[in-house]
């Protein structure tokens, strides 16, 4: 059985992400009795959804799923509503509308936009497990300009050890980005042949991926809000850091391959270069 | 799900596979279904698909060079045989194990052999300048002797470091209407504790010049190339250009390096504004707060 799940978490990592969403549903469809072991290991982008009774945007994901609902951070009402629907225990509902806050805040910070979520669970050993989600989407104004999404999930645990507690962070980036180009937007690649017309062209260039850290760190507290100090420097260091590490490989790596696979440079000539200098150097030696 | 659905699904499965990962998407497959036998009816329709539209290479028997398996390379009439024009052999080829065998030898048109010949000569050319691991192969269109389609396929497959990269182009030359049209895709996979894939398709015409014709293959063969390798460069450089675009505006755009004060969060201070919003609010005296 774990065996299975692997290969589906093996296909999903191999297949595009642009079409994480279509795959991870055929593969519930093909194996439903391995479906909560799929979506409880697979990071999909997030939702938007709206909280009806204040208004406010929210992110849908697993964490705040029960059955068909989904939970809202800001009134903590199911929607569709539901009778039983699992909330945190009073205490932590109160952690959990603080960290709403916080992270708002962060959002607004970092993201100029974007919407973001907080929801915390209460754990069996006493201790509690929460997901800090965001989400911004670009909307280009112009058919010819970029579009792009990003989504945060960052799952983390927190096992409190007297003045200490240690958590437990697991933080997965989802990245899109999307841009058309046509021959009539005026930039590069309008080559012309020397009497004869110019290429007309038109394309999509498509960069999309997700990229996934853990850490676990010690850090003292002092009462409960202590946990959104020490869990937002937490995630605002690994958010840091991994967008360091996704401008390297998503706009790095991915185009060292392609001038990897296409030299611009002639390689004949610079073949022919080498050799004629090695004579060279042999011929000043001697 | 209905077993058409499924092997729906299955195809697009498969289809999807990044460049040289199709034999782990096929383990990962066959893993899922574990019901081999009605699995093998949907696998091997879609593995020719795959092949097909990826521009496989294989071994010409008999030649020190590769040939393009797609679908300019398939001989009339008969299933899974190809054509390769340049050692005018045709081969059985094998969609799941990718060999070749049963080779035959093709008579080649008369009529539209030489300018193909000057036109692969020149594509090799080009292949060897600008290509690391190149295959190129073209082929004359059967229907029409002034009709022409190159094609060039370029794999770098490297597992051990979790990456992966295709480059394909093809272009029609059709010598009665003067023109060329061409396309050129690109896929690249970087898997290293994530799955990040690059995915571009450009498509391109041009109206080529009266000095291009088929009574002088050589020089037109040699001008022609000169305008798809201007083609290709160009399009290497707007692609330059757009990795800067998304880099610089669009990934900023989506979020900060950091904040506009330069700094990280003061996360204590984070807490207490909100506390401090909270308060005012409550008691509605002290206005919109500083």
């Amino acid at each position: 059985m774990a065996e299975l799940v692997d290969s589906m978490l093996d296909l999903l990592r191999r297949l595009p992400p642009t079409k994480i969403e279509d795959n991870v549903s055929a593969l519930v469809q093909i194996s439903p009795d391995y479906a909560d072991d799929l979506l409880g290991n697979v990071d999909q982008p997030l939702k938007l959804k709206v909280d009806k009774a204040t208004g406010k945007e929210y992110l849908a994901c697993d964490y705040n799923r029960d059955g068909e609902s989904y939970r809202s951070p800001w009134s903590n009402e199911y929607d569709p509503p539901i009778d039983d629907g699992t909330v945190p225990s009073p205490k932590l509902r109160k952690l959990e509308i603080a960290a709403n806050e916080a992270f708002d805040m962060y959002r607004e910070m970092y993201f100029e936009g974007g919407v973001s979520s907080v929801f915390l669970w209460d754990l069996d050993d006493g201790g509690f497990a929460g997901v800090v989600l965001l989400k911004k989407t670009l909307s280009p104004a112009l058919p010819s300009e970029p579009s792009g999404s990003w989504d945060s999930i960052h799952v983390f645990e927190a096992a409190e050890r007297g003045r200490q507690s240690h958590y437990k962070l697991t933080s997965t980036i989802m990245l899109q980005l999307i841009t058309r180009r046509e021959s009539s937007d005026g930039r590069a690649n309008n080559t012309t042949g020397k009497d004869g017309d110019a290429w007309k062209h038109d394309g999509e260039v498509s960069l999309s991926g997700s990229m996934t850290r853990q850490a676990e760190q010690d850090h003292p507290i002092q009462d409960s809000t202590s946990h959104i100090t020490n869990m937002g420097r937490m995630i605002e260091d690994q958010e840091i850091k991994m967008r360091n590490l996704l401008q390297e490989v998503y706009f790095g790596k991915t185009r060292d391959v392609v001038f990897d696979l296409r030299s611009m440079e002639d390689l004949e000539k610079a073949r022919r270069q080498r050799e004629l200098q090695k004579e060279l150097v042999g011929f000043i030696k001697r | 799900m209905d077993p058409a659905q499924r092997s729906q699904a299955i195809s697009r499965f498969l289809l999807q596979s990044p460049p040289g990962e199709i034999n782990d998407v096929l383990n990962d497959v066959r893993n899922i279904i574990s019901d081999d036998e009605s699995l093998e009816e949907i696998v091997h329709p879609a593995l020719k698909e795959y092949n097909l539209a990826q521009f496989i290479v294989a071994d010409v028997p008999g030649a020190d060079h590769n040939s393009i398996v797609s679908d300019a390379a398939r001989v009339n009439g008969e299933d899974d045989r190809f054509l390769d024009p340049r050692s005018k052999t045709s081969f059985r080829f094998d969609h799941i194990s990718l060999e070749t065998s049963e080779p035959e030898v093709v008579e080649p048109d008369a009529e539209s052999e030489p300018f193909r010949v000057a036109l692969e000569s020149s594509v090799l050319t080009y292949l060897a300048a600008h290509f690391h691991d190149g295959t190129a192969s073209v082929f004359a269109d059967p229907q029409s002797s002034t009709r022409f389609i190159v094609q060039i396929v370029a794999n770098k497959y490297n597992p051990v470091n979790f990456w992966s990269g295709r480059w394909r182009s093809e272009y029609v030359v059709d010598l009665d209407a003067k023109t060329v049209a061409g396309r050129i895709l690109l896929n690249v996979h970087y898997y290293e504790q994530g799955n990040v894939q690059l995915e571009t398709s450009h498509q391109s015409s041009i109206t080529f010049p009266p000095t291009i014709t088929p009574s002088n293959p050589s020089g037109s063969a040699s001008k022609l190339l000169a305008l798809i390798a201007d083609q290709e460069r160009a399009y290497q450089e707007s692609l330059s250009d757009t990795y800067h675009e998304m880099g610089e505006k669009t990934f900023k755009g989506l979020r900060r390096a950091l904040p506009l004060t330069r700094q990280k969060l003061d996360w204590d201070r984070v807490l207490g504004y909100k506390l401090g919003a909270e308060l005012s609010a409550s008691k509605g005296v002290f206005g919109g707060g500083s």
